[in-house]
């Protein structure tokens, strides 16, 4: 309890300071949510039932006006395990962590951070953080650390965010040589909002050891809402070169939202092949809060040996704050 | 750090943090999208500069007026105002939108505020069909014409 005290003491003295010496207001909120689903999942050679917390999380975000029209921005975000409290032997892990300048030139910031490839996904992966999640299948769905970016204002539609991580004598390129630049590893996106419509041309070089390209494809028409994806990666060492592609649908009727996807991805390498297919609907109780329930398939098709088949349904609840 | 130490923040970052709950509609899920950096820099309350008058539009509303065609009655490059009944709609997307109205005696009514009104609510169910949210109005003078005036809103689609 004297250790609480003793933060909060000093959590305490460093805001005031904060704000004694911040030239703009300094603006924050503190915004999270709990997600937890009751799933049965069955890999074939055992079934069992099991409570998930699926990256429920506790941030906090805001800005500070610094000069004319200048901000300090900043976002940090932790995961909390609403099942059992155990978030990999700690009580919060860091999810997005960042800080940056915005100004009417754009935003340079940096960070621990989801890649810009991973964020022009724009929710199309309708069972995100649930066993359904595309991470679950495709590559390109990273976070990393050390990450340099620089965002540019939306201008007619058109938005682009460019990443840097060094890779701070890690061999992330594979070549035996440790690598020490600035520019090691490289992420951007391109995209193009107009209305309904949400276009983005996104890709990595050198990160999570891979190059990889991908397009998405968002639109909506009134109540339904579909996304494409078609993606292209290829590791460094040469033992993967895969393409494949992913769609969704959500169809809200009134309080109800029905949802599926289905991806599959190829290794022109060896022929194996990854599919992942959900079903499910989110039932709308207020505004912040909604159940859901769903139905995953996954299959992992290896050449020359058996199906390796993944399956799992639940239902949950989330509520966001 | 500490796992406690890092509660402690949290709590007295709330408990310090009076407008910990700001207007705008931020999705907990937003802080994950592209335009991530816009939802932070737009649904935290307006700087204190704004507030006192100082007319700093958004960087994220995306403007509906200028470098159009020219407007008889202003005589200023405006874009048509589009016509209502389409179903665009940008959930948390901000716009900024301008009408020019007289206040002139021998003004016509067509220069009133009321169409500027009428025509400003026009392009909001246009870009917003499912509904909006007007964060910010204000009124600039037309330079060139004593009497003239800018009606602007900013609106975010709900």
């Amino acid at each position: 309890m004297k250790q609480l005290l003793l933060s909060a003491a000093v959590a305490s003295a460093l805001s005031l300071s904060s704000y004694g010496f911040a030239d703009g207001p300094i603006d924050s909120t503190i915004y999270g949510k709990v997600n937890v689903s009751v799933v049965n999942q069955d890999s074939g050679s055992s079934d069992q039932w099991k409570l998930n917390s699926n990256a429920s999380r506790l941030g906090v975000k805001g800005k500070t006006e610094i000069a004319d029209g200048l901000y300090a921005v900043y976002k940090a975000e932790f995961e909390v395990c609403v099942d059992d409290g155990d978030c990999k032997g700690q009580t919060f892990t860091q999810r997005n962590i960042m800080g940056g300048i915005r100004g009417s030139f754009g935003t340079i910031w940096a960070g621990h951070h989801d890649t810009p490839t991973k964020l022009a996904q724009n929710k199309i992966d309708l069972f995100n953080d649930l066993e359904g999640d595309m991470k679950n299948t495709f590559e390109g769905e990273n976070r990393v650390s050390n990450m340099v970016a620089y965002s540019s204002p939306e201008i007619n539609g058109f938005a682009a965010t460019v990443a840097m991580i060094p890779a701070e004598g890690a061999d992330v390129d594979q070549d035996g040589q440790d690598d020490t630049g600035l520019a090691d590893g490289m992420s951007y996106s391109v995209s193009y909002t107009m209305d309904n419509l949400y276009v983005a041309l996104a890709g990595d070089q050198d990160v999570d050891k891979q190059d990889l390209v991908r397009l998405v494809a968002q639109y909506t028409i009134d109540d339904l809402q579909l996304g494409l994806m078609y993606q292209q990666n290829e590791d460094n060492l040469g033992t993967k070169d895969e393409s494949g592609f992913f769609i969704s649908a959500a169809y809200k009727i009134d309080k109800t939202t029905l949802k599926a996807q289905y991806g599959s991805i190829e290794d022109d390498v060896d022929g194996d092949k990854e599919e992942t297919l959900s079903l499910g609907a989110d039932y709308k109780l207020a505004k912040s809060t909604k159940l859901f329930l769903f139905y995953t398939d996954n299959t992992d098709s290896s050449v020359g040996s058996a199906d390796v088949e993944d399956s799992a349904f639940g239902v949950g609840m989330e509520h966001k704050f | 750090m500490n796992n406690n130490h890092l509660l402690s923040i949290f709590v007295t970052g709330w408990l310090l943090s009076a407008n910990a709950f700001s207007a705008c509609d931020f999705d907990t899920d937003d802080a994950d999208s592209p335009n991530f950096m816009d939802r932070i820099a737009d649904c935290e309350k307006q700087p204190e500069a704004e507030k006192n008058g100082k007319r700093n539009s958004s960087p994220a509303a995306t403007k509906l007026y200028g470098e159009g065609t020219v407007d008889p009655l202003s005589g200023m490059a405006e874009r048509p105002v589009v016509a209502p009944g389409s179903m665009n709609h940008s959930p948390g997307k901000s716009f900024a939108a301008r009408q020019h109205y007289s206040l002139r005696p021998d003004a016509k009514f067509e220069e009133s505020v009321t169409i500027a009104i009428q025509r400003l609510h026009i392009e909001m169910a246009h870009y917003c069909a499912k509904g909006w949210t007007i964060e910010k109005q204000w009124t600039e003078p037309d330079a060139r014409v004593e009497g003239d005036f800018y009606l602007h809103f900013l609106f975010r689609c709900s």
